[in-house]
């Protein structure tokens, strides 16, 4: 009796997780399927889910208007004498938003692994006069969050517009702020992984001659690269989807980030919504499928900076 | 901690380039920090005590902070926040533990189900916004053939986006909340979820089952082992997930903005909302930089909150 009482709970737990994954996935669902609908389905009264009623039958397979109507109007794909493929894609989220998003992600991403990397091993390794201090404060400073920050960040980058720099623009500000707010967790979850790492494979490196920076660059680098990479990607994933700061502190077209340029298309497509749903995920899916072939590295990290806050 | 005893003994080797090798490996940290959190937090410090006037800043001690007080916007967005709060702190909480009990089964496929179940926290909070107002959009939305069929549902043929809030039970306290205040809860939930769910299957993962078998061996049923066994265990991360939890909801903005906007009227204007009406659509900046300074208060209560519940953790194994 007992065997089959527990693989009933078993076969009872897996319908209900499956219900869950299912109930989860359906604003998803929803949206791949609106972005894939004609304007006319879109905005029909009452709405209709999936688009395959013809006027004799409520639901005919053959006779479903599928249409990548809201994908085209994203990417505005215009013939093109010189592109080889006889076109190019010409609308804006194309041309320019993901492309920033892409650049403010990566060039973010690396600098806070680095110094993340950097001040990681200085406090796992070395005690200093003001080790502790400064590792509090920088756990305090964890706790100011972005949006209060943004009042004053909002005033500087004004400033900064207005002062006589020729190379400054606003896509340097954005970076700095994103490293800025960024690179605290990271300390804390580098020296996290730096301290993994055992003190005595350093040691005996050193003991069979090899240099301090040698040790450095065959063991500690090699063996903290799985730990950079994963800083890397939650800082990546992090400012790819960071919507308020670039809001307010952007201020031109061509240097706004993938999430304003969302924000602007849901502004022009009221009604569209099919236009909407095609920029959700076209801006969506890199990082989703990012994630897919990464998932470990997200579940380890989220715990780690969860549990030091 | 472990390695503290060793470090001393080793780290501290004679020569001056030694011992500056970390003060410039950290260096750089310092300086963007200073130049990024430090000082923005000081102006708004400093700004939260001046007033602009057309002349310039003007110093008005704490007038920025009595006359915040003292509207009702600010009164009407505590009381948005509290129900925001509980309502999307209770759900997620109560679902994630659910999830996390189930999943801890360890059944077939468990590794593809905490995959999909992941996918909410990857999108972005103003997309997760979106794609729950294209759900209700009035009219087009794909649910507002039900929702807004008025033999259903009470707010006779309107959207959930833009039904008034109804008429509140305590006073000026709104509740029972506005239909866009559900949904936002509901929204803000359905993103939160994957990682309080992950949080709490890394904590039930950690009891060792022989606890469990000698409780069942005890007599306890399911519903007994939970209550008496698993959940005491696991009160530490359950705090720390309501704090982390407070804490996103709190300092979240990206949602409201694409998915009601503050509205229906202010029916969904919470704090961090109201804090970007202030400094960017009423440009009081010294009366919004005071809202900021008592969200950064609250922020800092709720992390050393969650140190020290994560350090008696730590001093008991």
């Amino acid at each position: 009796m007992r065997p089959s009482r527990t693989h009933w709970q078993t076969r009872l737990v897996n319908i209900a997780l499956l219900l869950i994954v299912l109930v989860t996935m359906i604003p998803i669902a929803t949206t791949a399927l609106i972005s894939f609908k004609r304007e006319q389905d879109v905005v029909r009264k009452p709405p209709v889910i999936l688009p395959c009623d013809t006027p004799e039958k409520p639901f005919d397979l053959r006779a479903c208007r599928w249409s990548l109507e809201g994908y085209t109007r994203v990417l505005a794909p215009k013939p093109s004498a010189t592109s080889p493929l006889g076109f190019k894609l010409t609308g804006n989220m194309l041309r320019i938003y993901l492309p920033n998003t892409l650049l403010y992600a990566t060039l973010t991403a690396s600098l806070v692994a680095l110094l993340a990397g950097m001040s990681g091993y200085a406090f796992s390794r070395y005690r200093f006069p003001g080790h502790r201090a400064l590792m509090t404060g920088i756990l305090a400073i964890t706790g100011v969050p972005l949006l209060t920050n943004l009042l004053a960040l909002y005033q500087m980058a004004v400033s900064l517009r207005k002062a006589p720099l020729p190379w400054w623009d606003d896509r340097l500000f954005i970076i700095m702020v994103y490293i800025g707010f960024f690179l605290p967790l990271s300390v804390w979850i580098a020296k996290g992984f730096f301290d993994a790492i055992p003190r005595e494979l350093e040691e005996a490196a050193r003991i069979d001659g090899c240099s301090r920076l040698c040790a450095l660059q065959r063991i500690i680098i090699p063996l903290s690269m799985p730990g950079m990479m994963t800083i890397f990607l939650l800082t990546f994933v992090n400012v790819w989807n960071e919507f308020i700061a670039s809001y307010l502190l952007i201020a031109k077209n061509q240097h706004k980030s993938a999430m304003f340029g969302l924000y602007d298309f849901m502004g022009q497509n009221i009604i569209n919504l099919q236009v909407i749903a095609a920029a959700c995920i076209l801006i969506a899916s890199p990082v989703l499928i990012l994630f897919l072939f990464t998932r470990r590295n997200f579940f380890k990290a989220m715990l780690e900076g969860a549990i030091r806050g | 901690m472990k390695t503290s005893f060793i470090t001393q003994q080793h780290q501290e080797g004679p020569g001056n380039s030694k011992t500056m090798l970390p003060f410039w490996l950290i260096l750089p940290t310092i300086l963007v920090l200073l130049v990024v959190q430090v000082y923005p937090a000081i102006y708004t410090l400093w700004l939260s005590l001046h007033q602009r006037e057309p002349r310039g800043w003007d110093y008005v001690q704490f007038k920025n902070f009595t006359r915040l007080f003292h509207s009702s916007q600010f009164s009407q967005s505590v009381g948005h926040t509290v129900v925001f709060l509980v309502g999307y702190t209770s759900i997620t909480l109560v679902a994630g533990f659910v999830i996390a009990l189930l999943l801890n089964r360890k059944v077939r496929l468990t590794g593809l189900y905490t995959t999909l179940l992941f996918i909410p926290w990857i999108i972005a909070d103003i997309i997760a916004g979106m794609v729950f107002r294209l759900l209700v959009i009035p009219d087009y939305g794909l649910l507002a053939g039900i929702l807004q069929n008025p033999s259903l549902f009470p707010p006779k043929g309107l959207s959930i986006l833009t039904a008034p809030p109804p008429h509140p039970w305590f006073g000026h306290f709104p509740f029972p909340p506005a239909p866009a205040m559900l949904l936002l809860i509901l929204a803000s939930a359905w993103r939160a979820l994957p990682f309080i769910t992950l949080l709490l299957l890394a904590a039930l993962q950690t009891i060792p089952p022989e606890i469990i078998e000698s409780s069942r061996i005890d007599g306890a049923n399911n519903r007994q082992t939970i209550r008496y066994i698993l959940l005491p265990l696991i009160l530490p991360t359950l705090v720390v997930a309501l704090f982390s939890l407070t804490l996103g909801g709190m300092n979240g903005v990206g949602m409201i903005f694409s998915l009601t906007a503050g509205g229906p009227g202010t029916s969904t204007q919470v704090l961090s909302y109201l804090l970007y009406n202030i400094g960017w659509n009423q440009l009081r900046f010294g009366r919004a930089a005071a809202l900021a300074l008592l969200i950064a208060v609250v922020n800092w209560l709720l992390i050393s909150g969650t140190l020290r519940l994560t350090r008696v953790d730590r001093r008991q194994d």
